[in-house]
């Protein structure tokens, strides 16, 4: 009860301002007074009466101070005071004060930046309700282009009937439409979903409603939801939208919500329709024939089951069709699926990357982190004088301590201000990064979290620093304060503990270079690829020219194919221009890929045959675009719709198919579902010629097989522009774009790239990587070296006295230098061995982000061994010169 | 003169209460005099010690504190016993009793232990 009070009273007593200040001066002088005239009164002279009042006062400012502490919290009021004495005396050392917040600043900084980015992509609740109980079916089978086949419409329906543990199934498929207005045409890239979609995956809208059972069937009316990206974007945010009729693909549809703001999923898109937009999707092919997969299947999780409930389930189902339809799972591609919590989905591609990102942050973090705790322990052997007078004069080892937490909040709080600053500075291109990965990049944002995250960094480490900073132990007050202190400091233990945070310094310098150098590397020999193309003065533009509904319409294909001609040759006409071409763009990976099989080839049990790309091709578009012909010829104008069929096929497909042989006269046809699925796709066709392997899709993924087909022959694949030049491609995309337009008003002009643009798409998010990790690198090597001749140089003046004595006994400036660069190599040597230790170690996560070197790349490893050990002899060297440089006469009269 | 001693941790509090038990309200001028003279100026109280000490006993309740005039016509602050003081007075007289007959009894010049 009186502890409480007690408590209390003090708690109050911290906000006692002026009038307990008054309170106590007066007390203390009436004090004084009635002393000094109680001594009067004994009869000693007034000013005799007052000198001995006050002696024995023992003195009225500690009299008060002593109060003051009783009165409020201690550590509460003196903190204030603390902290602005810190403030002052960093005033007083510009030097260590810069050193110490810049690189705090830089590892706060970069450490809050990419914690944001990993917070908004990976860790950040979805915006789905309930979004941990969504689930993601992925359909894969080995070999090209299975990684993700999805499913088809029989499967779904199997996976409904048969798996309680999911709540809900729904289905979307991607599709993309022509949306046409009186401003012109342009393409929507949109989701056809089943009615169930928003409800199943937690999604509501902002305006209007989303779609609901009533709009799946054949008989519903074609509906769309917009994104809220797209309402944004283009209809800037008119709520008055909804209600409205787009037209789509020449087909009224009514809007009747804008979807919250979500990651977008499986891929951007501007609108979710109904199936009833798509005939396709409504044609018993798509809703009866088992292989026809094109649906993305989201699920949710039945309240009280497990994710693992959800797989065995599935599992066991799936294992039942493959039992009632082998014919649809075919052995030798080991058809299986995998169930995976939705925010993984999402998280995956951006994963490895932000971690890699996040850990060398770290790193940095750790290494400056370990610089402030060397600097800061130096400048306390060099402030030792200081801090045991105030020992002396009464501070106690708490209120020491006290005084340097104080020191250090001030220094790391200012160094994550400007931090913060580093941070929303990086924000930006980090984004930009992380849209290239993920589809929730638009949730990164620094926010409370992320602030609280860099505040709780700064106050630690200004513990940890206060912690490990020298404070005089109470026996040896008196030999500290002695005239011959100096020589005592800087004893054996606090050196050991500043030569490990050097070692700690060099070590993950040594893993940040190590992976830097990989990355790199990795950059370099992306750069060597070869794609196959012979030239990459080649512009490419891709203009659509039939909608889904003209692909059966003949007449409608024969007028594609005539307004592609036109715009061949009037853009060919084109100053510059040295050949166009129609067909499927180079470095775009065709979405079509069928299995095919060669006449006369009796294909053994079990193997599957080969899937290659189909691509179009006009008997312009191999010169265009550069594509090398290794045999036979380009195709002609004769090889017309009536003419029998003709195909080139790339290197690769030719050794798969007939290794070696002679290919003259030879023919192939595609097999399996596609044939019945789509008939004019049946047939043998004579090979005419063998096209080099180009690397199509990403550089880093070797080429696989391929089959050009003249565009006359399977135009409903729709080709785009391949424009090659002499000079200034870029300069001709506005003309050749005015061509198009006049010839085909209503067609969308999409993709207009150069084909170094399609390389740097594989490269510029790679390379941001590789810049990131050097610069980090960079940034640990200079603070490492910053910290090696540090240590050295106070270990040189601290043992002043020593080399004095040494050179006076007769040691040359060479030997003491060799002393010197000897300690210091010690260090680099041990930091470099952990380093390379833990390098090993570190290196094999990347594997997954390298390309054309392995993780313990020698060549890579010995260049991080170079530069470290050069660096560092240089750090070694500059204390090393001064120790040399020593006069022995005036190091031994310093002290 | 007698040897000058500092005062002991957690005496100061008893001596403070007991004097103004005895004496009634008193400044702290009055309360130092009082256990210097009643310590025969063994004891020595500079203001670093005694003021603190009657902070944390007003904090603590056991004492209250008030201006006014003293015998000379000068302003002082003036503390007084309060219930929970007297209380206290009581339990740690008590307590200090007892600790001071067992080492008493330790000191005893025979040393036998009983």
């Amino acid at each position: 009860m009186r502890r409480i009070r007690s408590v209390l009273a003090r708690i109050a007593g911290v906000f006692a301002g002026r009038s307990a200040e008054d309170d106590l001066r007066d007390e203390l002088q009436s004090h004084l007074d009635l002393e000094t005239a109680e001594n009067i009164r004994r009869g000693m002279p007034p000013e005799e009466a007052r000198r001995q009042a006050l002696l024995a006062s023992g003195g009225l400012t500690q009299a008060a101070e002593a109060v003051r502490d009783q009165r409020g919290l201690p550590s509460l009021e003196s903190m204030v005071a603390d902290i602005r004495y810190a403030l002052r005396a960093l005033r007083h050392s510009p030097g260590f004060t810069a050193v110490v917040v810049t690189t705090l600043a830089l590892g706060i900084g970069a450490n809050t930046a990419i914690f944001s980015v990993v917070r908004g992509v990976l860790l950040k609740p979805l915006p789905h309700r309930d979004g941990d109980r969504l689930v993601y079916l992925r359909h894969s089978r080995e070999g090209p282009g299975g990684a993700n086949v999805t499913f088809s419409v029989p499967e779904v329906r199997d996976l409904r009937t048969g798996v309680p543990s999911l709540s809900g199934i729904a289905q979307y498929s991607s599709w993309s439409v022509i949306h046409q207005s009186k401003e012109g045409a342009e393409r929507f890239r949109v989701g056809l979903v089943t009615g169930n979609y928003f409800e199943v995956m937690g999604l509501s809208t902002v305006v209007g409603r989303p779609t609901g059972q009533g709009d799946d069937g054949p008989g519903a009316s074609p509906v769309a939801v917009l994104t809220h990206e797209f309402w944004l974007k283009r209809f800037g945010g008119d709520p008055a939208i909804v209600g409205k009729q787009l037209t789509l693909d020449r087909r009224p549809v009514t809007v009747i919500g804008v979807l919250q703001p979500a990651p977008f999923f499986p891929e951007q898109v501007d609108a979710l329709l109904n199936m009833v937009n798509s005939n396709h999707h409504l044609g018993a092919s798509m809703v009866e024939e088992r292989t026809h997969r094109m649906t993305e299947v989201v699920a949710r999780l039945a309240p009280g089951r497990t994710l693992e409930q959800a797989r065995s389930q599935i599992s066991e189902i799936y294992a039942r069709m493959h039992g009632d339809y082998p014919e649809a799972y075919d052995a030798g591609s080991r058809y299986h699926v995998a169930v995976t919590p939705f925010k993984d989905v999402l998280g995956e591609r951006a994963r490895l990357t932000l971690w890699l990102l996040m850990g060398a942050a770290a790193f940095v973090l750790i290494i400056s982190a370990a610089n402030v705790a060397n600097l800061t322990l130096m400048r306390g052997v060099r402030r030792e004088h200081e801090l045991v007078v105030r020992a002396a004069l009464g501070a106690g080892a708490g209120r020491l301590r006290r005084l340097l937490l104080a020191e250090n909040l001030a220094l790391t709080i200012l160094g994550a201000t400007l931090g913060m600053a580093i941070a929303v500075a990086g924000i930006g291109p980090l984004t930009s990064l992380a849209e290239r990965y993920s589809p929730r990049a638009s949730e990164i944002r620094l926010d409370v979290v992320v602030l609280a995250f860099a505040l709780t960094l700064s106050v630690l480490l200004a513990s940890l620093l206060a912690f490990v900073a020298w404070l005089p132990k109470e026996g040896g007050l008196a030999v500290a304060i002695s005239p011959g202190a100096r020589r005592a400091s800087g004893g054996l233990r606090k050196q050991r503990l500043q030569r490990a945070l050097v070692v700690v310094q060099v070590a993950v310098s040594v893993v940040l270079l190590a992976g830097a150098g990989l990355l790199t590397r990795t950059l370099i020999r992306l750069a060597e690829v070869d794609t196959g193309l012979t030239t990459e003065e080649v512009l490419t533009m891709q203009v659509p020219l039939l909608t889904d509904a003209d692909r059966s319409i003949p007449a409608a294909k024969a007028a594609a194919e005539d307004r592609y001609e036109r715009m061949r040759s009037e853009i060919a006409a084109l100053p510059g221009v040295v050949e166009v071409g129609v067909g499927s763009p180079p470095l775009r990976l065709s979405e079509v890929v069928w299995e095919v099989k060669a006449e006369g080839k009796v294909a053994a049990a079990g193997v599957t045959p080969p899937r290659a790309e189909v691509r179009t091709a006009n008997p312009e578009f191999f010169r265009a675009a550069g594509i090398p012909l290794l045999q036979g010829r380009p195709f002609a104008s004769t090889d017309g719709p009536v003419s029998a069929g003709v195909v080139i096929i790339n290197q690769m497909l030719a050794t798969q198919l007939f290794a070696g042989e002679d290919l003259v006269g030879r023919r192939i046809a595609w097999t399996g579902d596609i044939v019945r699925l789509y008939p004019p796709s049946a047939g043998w066709r004579t090979i005419v010629g063998v096209a080099g392997n180009i690397r199509d899709g990403e550089l880093d993924v070797e080429p696989g097989p391929a089959v050009y087909v003249p565009l006359s022959q399977l135009g409903e694949l729709g080709g785009s522009l391949a424009i090659r030049a002499d000079s200034n491609i870029a300069g001709l995309a506005a003309a050749a774009k005015r061509i198009v337009r006049r010839i085909a008003p209503t067609a969308p002009i999409e993709n207009v790239m150069t084909v170094a643009q399609y390389k740097d798409r594989t490269f510029s998010p790679r390379r941001l990587n590789a810049v990131l990790v050097s610069s980090f690198g960079i940034l640990a090597v200079i603070i490492a070296s910053v910290g090696i001749a540090g240590v050295l140089g106070f270990s040189v003046s601290a043992r002043r006295n020593e080399i004095g004595i040494r050179m006076s006994l007769g040691a040359g400036p060479g030997r003491v230098e060799r002393m010197i660069l000897w300690e210091g190599g010690v260090l680099l040597a041990g930091g470099f061995v952990l380093g390379i230790a833990g390098a090993f170690f570190a290196v094999r996560v990347m594997q997954g982000l390298l390309f054309g070197v392995a993780p313990h790349d020698p060549s890579t490893f010995i260049g991080v061994a170079v530069m470290m050990a050069a660096i560092g002899v240089v750090a070694c060297w500059i204390p090393a010169l001064r120790a040399a440089r020593i006069d022995p006469a005036i190091a031994m009269r310093a002290e | 003169m007698a040897e000058k001693m500092d005062v002991q941790q957690g005496t100061l509090a008893l001596m403070i209460l007991r004097t103004l038990q005895v004496l009634g309200p008193l400044h702290g001028y009055g309360i130092a005099r009082r256990i210097e003279e009643t310590s025969k100026n063994r004891l020595s109280l500079n203001y670093g010690t005694l003021y603190p000490a009657l902070l944390k006993l007003e904090q603590e309740g056991c004492i209250t504190a008030e201006w006014r005039p003293s015998e000379n016509n000068r302003r002082a602050k003036y503390y007084a016993l309060t219930v929970v003081g007297r209380k206290q007075l009581a339990r740690e007289t008590r307590e200090w009793q007892r600790t001071a007959d067992l080492i008493a009894a330790f000191l005893a010049p025979r040393g036998e232990a009983p």
